[in-house]
Parts: structure tokens; C-alpha cells; sequence
């Protein structure tokens, strides 16, 4: 029971991170990218790699994972965003992000194997650990880290403050003369540095698998529907209700109805508050 | 047209082997199923990537009645079809008042969410073993007959898909993909028109799953990956929202392609997505938009200026002035 806990905050405090970094795209684009779990699988992989056939130090795998992971972001909003954003069909952004999260998973399948692989360790410690493992707890650790800096960061800085601009309103922030195209590469490159961070800190939970991203992608999504669209606050509690409830589920009936379970808890809330958790009521878009 | 047809039919008598008649009844088991998808996805907009959970049920339901409890297979095929239509309900019901990259993760999670179920009842589906797939009963038991079985069905799923295009449907189909608030607003009655579409989809793709299976006599889990949706989707993304034909090409290029270049199929997923990239980035109309461009870029059709040239007199008649 105690080990179904604990699995479930690890695993729950991933898909956390995940809505973080759709929130983050979120903010100043309005769309939900279907690369974002493909991010944190990208920094899962690209940690394993450095460390467990590089051998580079620890540190170093760090970087390359949150640089690789950021240069993926960068490439999301150059290659699917921005062309695709300058026309008004709402559709087109769902099709380029899906069309460049195939290709990423793909050619991570090619590159490094279809099989799952384990992490190495990232700190110095005894495997009898049990359930005070760092691979139940560096996950909970970063994506707690993450939302607090992301909400110290919109809060005491020039550019968090130009993020909650767009947010409200890109047009009115253009007029007021931010740069928006810049701004919203930042966010993608941030998104992307934080999705691989969290890849890289889950990867002992998760192991370096490379279709891990699209079931991080709709997990995720799960996580900040559940929580609320645009609330840092919201996903934090959404994707830990979700981790619990999947492993509790699985604790009572077995491993088989995972998904299931997990698609009736973002029926449930969708039914009862469509909004989310934490969200706010749209208005009718006429 | 009547070529194509002609063609079409022939086809038996002018295939070398059996594996390109192989391949032609895969293609129109697929055009079944992207048939009725591109009803929902061409016209209506509603993007669905896991139409591979309701080609699964048809299949899993054609080969638990005819293979396991013995079920006429005609009756079956019914069934499945049937069973599919059900199933594109109860995931339409909830899903479709969502919006759309919603909807697009709901049918996602669908599909995710058969593949455990399959898993899951290993009693009534086999679990990950698998299921030994009927043929159907004589005179359809050869790989030609087979095909003029697909052949039928493919041509009764597309007269009735073409109906619904053309007609008045298939202009409110475009007005809710165009804008949901704008079609509303003339009295188009949206979530009743995008379940009906919807169903209508799930019976089509419970067909094609079922005639799927018994052309692949042996499925598992593993046969209806999620990229398998991936591809319905981009079939009809390449071929142009919108049209009949342009899915059709776009099914049939897609399916022959990696099979006669050996390449292609290594690259596997890695290819759809990057066509599908370019497509969406360069030409969102489809590929049938190709054309079209193309002759504007080479035979621009000249604005010829004409010069219009007042007739005085008659203004100043029509003004009522006097004549100088």
C-alpha cells in the first residue's frame, strides 16, 4: 500500500512536469503541443546515452539532456508553430505538432532502439534504499522545483511578466510592442528545458524508452485537463491525483486497466467541471 | 471514371500474383474504414487519430462469431459493423462536445484503451496470443473472390460517403469545420450532425476491421498498433480535406509506396510524419491542391486590361443636363 503511494506521487509528479511544460507553450501561443511528452522522453534517452555509453559525468549528461531537450523545443515552434500560427485554421497546429512528435519518436526508435533501457544512477546510493530510492524521489523534487521557479518567474521577472502579457492577450502585447515571435521561442526553448530535465530526473522511474513520449503526451494532457488549463497550480494537482490514482488502481485490480482508469478520472472531471480543477470558464467564442 | 471501374473489376485477371491482389484487397480495406473517416476528419474537422480502436473491435468481433462460435460470416460481417457503429457512439457521446485537440487526445486514449481491454479479457480475445481469422465460404474463398467481396463493399461505402458529400450534408459537414459558431448560428444542428457522422464512421471502420481480419487470417493486439491510425489519418490529410478522391489517391500511394520502395519501410513512421509536416506546412489543401498550383505557377491565366471608355453624352442624358 505504502509502495503504491509512493509510485503514485513519483509517477504523478512526471505527468506534473509534463503539464507544466504545456502550460508553458500554452501561455503564449494557445497551443497544446502534441511533442511535449516526446520532450521528456527526449531528455530521458539523451541522459542514458551520455552517461550509460558516453560515460560523460553526470553534470554533463545533465546539460546535453536540458540542451537537447530545449533545442527541440526551439525546433517545435520554428518548424510547427510559427509558420502555422500566421493562418487562423485552428486545426493546422494539431497536425504539425502530431507530424513532428512521429518523426522525433521515430527517429529516436531508429537511433536508439526500440527496446526500453535502463538509467543509470544519477547520485551515489545504495539500492537497498527501498522506497526512499532517488528514483521516487527526484522526480517529486523537480517538479516542484519547476513550479515554484515558474511562478517566481512570472512573478519577479521583466519576462515572466511579458509570458502573463501574451497570455492575456497577444495581440494587445504586440501592439504594446513585445516581440512576440521571440517570446514565444523563449517559451518553447524553456518547455523543452524543463520537459527534458524532468525526463532526465525520471528516467530511473521511467527507463529510456523511446515510445514513452506519447503516453507522456496524453498523460499530461490528462494531468492539466483534469487540473486546468493554464494553472500551474492545477497541474501540480492533477498530474499528482492521477499518478495516485493509476497506482492505487493497479494496487486493487491489477496493472491491466491502467489507461481506462485514468480516462474515466478526465471524464469525470470533465463532466462534473469542465473547467478543471483549478481553471477558469471560458466564454462562448462567438 | 467508367476506366477506373472497368479497371477496378478487372483488376483479378490482370494482377501477376497473388501478393499485388493481396495488396489490393489491404487498400480497400483501408479505403472502407478512411471512407468513413474522411467524413468526420475531411469534412466535419474533427481530427480522430484513434480510429484504430474501432477497426480492432470490428476485427476482434468478426473473429470471435465466425471463428470461435461458428456464426454465419456474412452475418458476422453485420455484426461487426454493427458493433462498431455502437462503439463509435458511446466514444462520440462524451467526446465530441469536446474541442478539438480534446477530442483528438479522447480518441487517442480510445484507442490506447482497446488495445488494454484486448489485452485484458485473454479469455473472450486470445490476450496477447492472438485469434485464427475464418475466410468467408465459397465462391469467396479465393484471394479473387475476396477481393470482389472488399471490391462490393468499398463501392457501397463510397457511393453512400460521395451521397453525403454532395448533397446538402456534406455543405453543413463544411460550415462546422469552417466555424462551429457561424454553421450553428444558420441552424445546423452540430452535435447531432457530428454523431451521426461519427457513427456512421465507426460502422465503416467495424466493416473494415472485420474484412481486415479475414484477409490477415491471424490478428493480435499487436496488429492494430496506434501508428496504424496514425496512417488513416495521414491518408486523408495528404489527399485534401475535403474531396472523395484525394483520400482514395492518397490511401492507395501511401500503401503501395513503402512496399515498392524497401527504404521507405525502415523509415516507417518517420516518413508519414515528415509528409504529413510538409503537407500541412506547404500545402494545407492536400495534394490535389498540387495541381492547381502548379498551373498557376507555370500558366498564370493573364488579367487581360481592358479599356472602358465613358459614354459621355448618355451620363449627361441620364443626369438631365442639356445637351451643348
Amino acid at each position: 500500500m505504502l509502495a503504491a503511494l509512493v509510485t503514485g506521487i513519483a509517477t504523478g509528479a512526471v505527468y506534473a512536469a509534463v503539464a507544466l511544460a504545456y502550460n508553458l507553450m500554452f501561455s503564449t501561443s494557445k497551443v497544446l503541443s502534441v511533442t511535449t511528452g516526446h520532450l521528456c522522453m527526449l531528455g530521458g534517452v539523451l541522459g542514458a546515452w551520455a552517461m550509460g555509453n558516453a560515460h560523460l559525468p553526470m553534470p554533463v549528461a545533465l546539460a546535453l539532456a536540458v540542451a537537447g531537450g530545449g533545442l527541440a523545443g526551439w525546433i517545435t515552434d520554428v518548424v510547427a508553430i510559427r509558420r502555422v500560427l500566421a493562418r487562423s485554421d485552428e486545426h493546422l497546429w494539431l497536425l504539425s505538432t502530431l507530424a513532428l512528435a512521429t518523426m522525433l519518436q521515430q527517429a529516436v526508435g531508429l537511433w536508439w532502439g526500440t527496446e526500453p533501457k535502463p538509467f543509470p544512477r544519477l547520485l551515489a546510493q545504495d539500492f537497498g534504499a527501498g522506497l526512499g530510492d532517488q528514483k521516487y524521489w527526484l522526480p517529486v523534487v523537480v517538479a516542484a522545483a519547476a513550479a515554484l521557479g515558474l511562478e517566481l518567474f512570472y512573478r519577479r521577472t521583466l519576462y515572466g511578466k511579458l509570458f502573463l502579457a501574451m497570455s492575456e492577450d497577444a495581440f494587445a502585447a504586440r501592439a504594446r510592442g513585445i516581440p512576440t515571435d521571440r517570446i514565444r521561442s523563449l517559451s518553447y526553448v524553456m518547455a523543452g528545458m524543463l520537459g527534458a530535465l524532468a525526463g532526465f530526473a525520471a528516467g530511473q522511474l521511467t527507463f529510456a524508452f523511446f515510445a514513452l513520449g506519447l503516453t507522456l503526451t496524453l498523460n499530461g494532457f490528462i494531468a492539466l485537463a483534469v487540473g486546468g488549463l493554464g494553472s500551474n497550480r492545477g497541474a501540480l494537482a492533477g498530474g499528482l491525483a492521477l499518478g495516485l490514482v493509476n497506482s492505487l488502481a493497479t494496487y486493487g485490480l491489477g496493472g491491466e486497466y491502467q489507461q481506462t482508469i485514468s480516462v474515466g478520472l478526465l471524464l469525470l472531471v470533465l463532466l462534473l467541471r469542465p473547467q478543471g480543477l483549478f481553471g477558469v470558464r471560458a466564454l462562448r467564442p462567438v | 471514371m467508367l476506366a477506373g471501374a472497368l479497371f477496378l473489376i478487372g483488376l483479378p485477371l490482370l494482377a501477376q500474383d497473388e501478393y499485388q491482389l493481396h495488396l489490393a484487397c489491404l487498400i480497400g480495406c483501408y479505403w472502407i474504414l478512411i471512407a468513413g473517416l474522411n467524413l468526420a476528419v475531411g469534412y466535419t474537422g474533427q481530427l480522430s487519430i484513434g480510429h484504430v480502436g474501432l477497426l480492432a473491435i470490428g476485427a476482434y468481433v468478426f473473429a470471435i462469431l465466425a471463428g470461435r462460435n461458428g456464426v454465419n460470416p456474412y452475418l458476422a460481417l453485420g455484426a461487426a459493423g454493427g458493433m462498431g457503429g455502437l462503439c463509435g457512439l458511446l466514444l462520440g457521446l462524451p467526446s465530441l462536445r469536446l474541442p478539438g485537440f480534446y477530442f483528438a487526445m479522447s480518441t487517442l486514449a480510445f484507442a490506447l484503451i482497446v488495445s488494454e481491454l484486448i489485452l485484458a479479457q485473454g479469455g473472450l480475445t486470445g490476450g496477447g496470443v492472438g485469434l485464427a481469422v475464418p475466410g468467408f465460404p465459397k465462391p469467396v474463398d479465393t484471394p479473387a473472390g475476396f477481393y470482389c467481396l472488399v471490391l462490393a463493399v468499398s463501392a457501397v461505402v463510397s457511393l453512400l460517403a460521395w451521397n453525403v458529400a454532395r448533397h446538402m450534408w456534406g455543405r453543413a459537414l463544411i460550415a462546422v469545420r469552417d466555424s462551429a459558431v457561424a454553421a450553428a448560428a444558420v441552424g445546423v444542428p452540430l452535435f447531432r450532425l457530428k454523431l451521426t457522422v461519427f457513427v456512421f464512421s465507426g460502422v465503416t471502420a467495424g466493416l473494415a476491421g472485420a474484412l481486415f481480419a479475414s484477409l490477415q487470417s491471424y490478428i493480435t493486439p499487436d496488429t492494430f498498433v496506434f501508428d496504424l491510425g496514425l496512417f488513416f489519418f495521414v491518408c486523408i490529410i495528404i489527399g485534401g480535406r475535403g474531396s472523395i478522391l484525394g483520400p482514395f489517391l492518397g490511401t492507395v500511394v501511401l500503401t503501395v509506396l513503402p512496399e515498392a520502395v524497401a527504404p521507405l519501410a525502415r523509415l516507417g513512421n518517420f516518413f508519414y510524419g515528415l509528409l504529413l509536416l510538409m503537407v500541412v506546412l506547404l500545402l494545407p489543401e492536400g495534394i490535389g491542391r498540387l495541381v492547381s498550383v502548379l498551373r498557376e505557377r507555370f500558366w498564370p491565366v493573364r488579367l487581360e486590361s481592358v479599356a472602358v471608355a465613358p459614354d459621355l453624352p448618355r451620363l449627361a442624358r441620364a443626369l438631365g443636363h442639356k445637351q451643348p
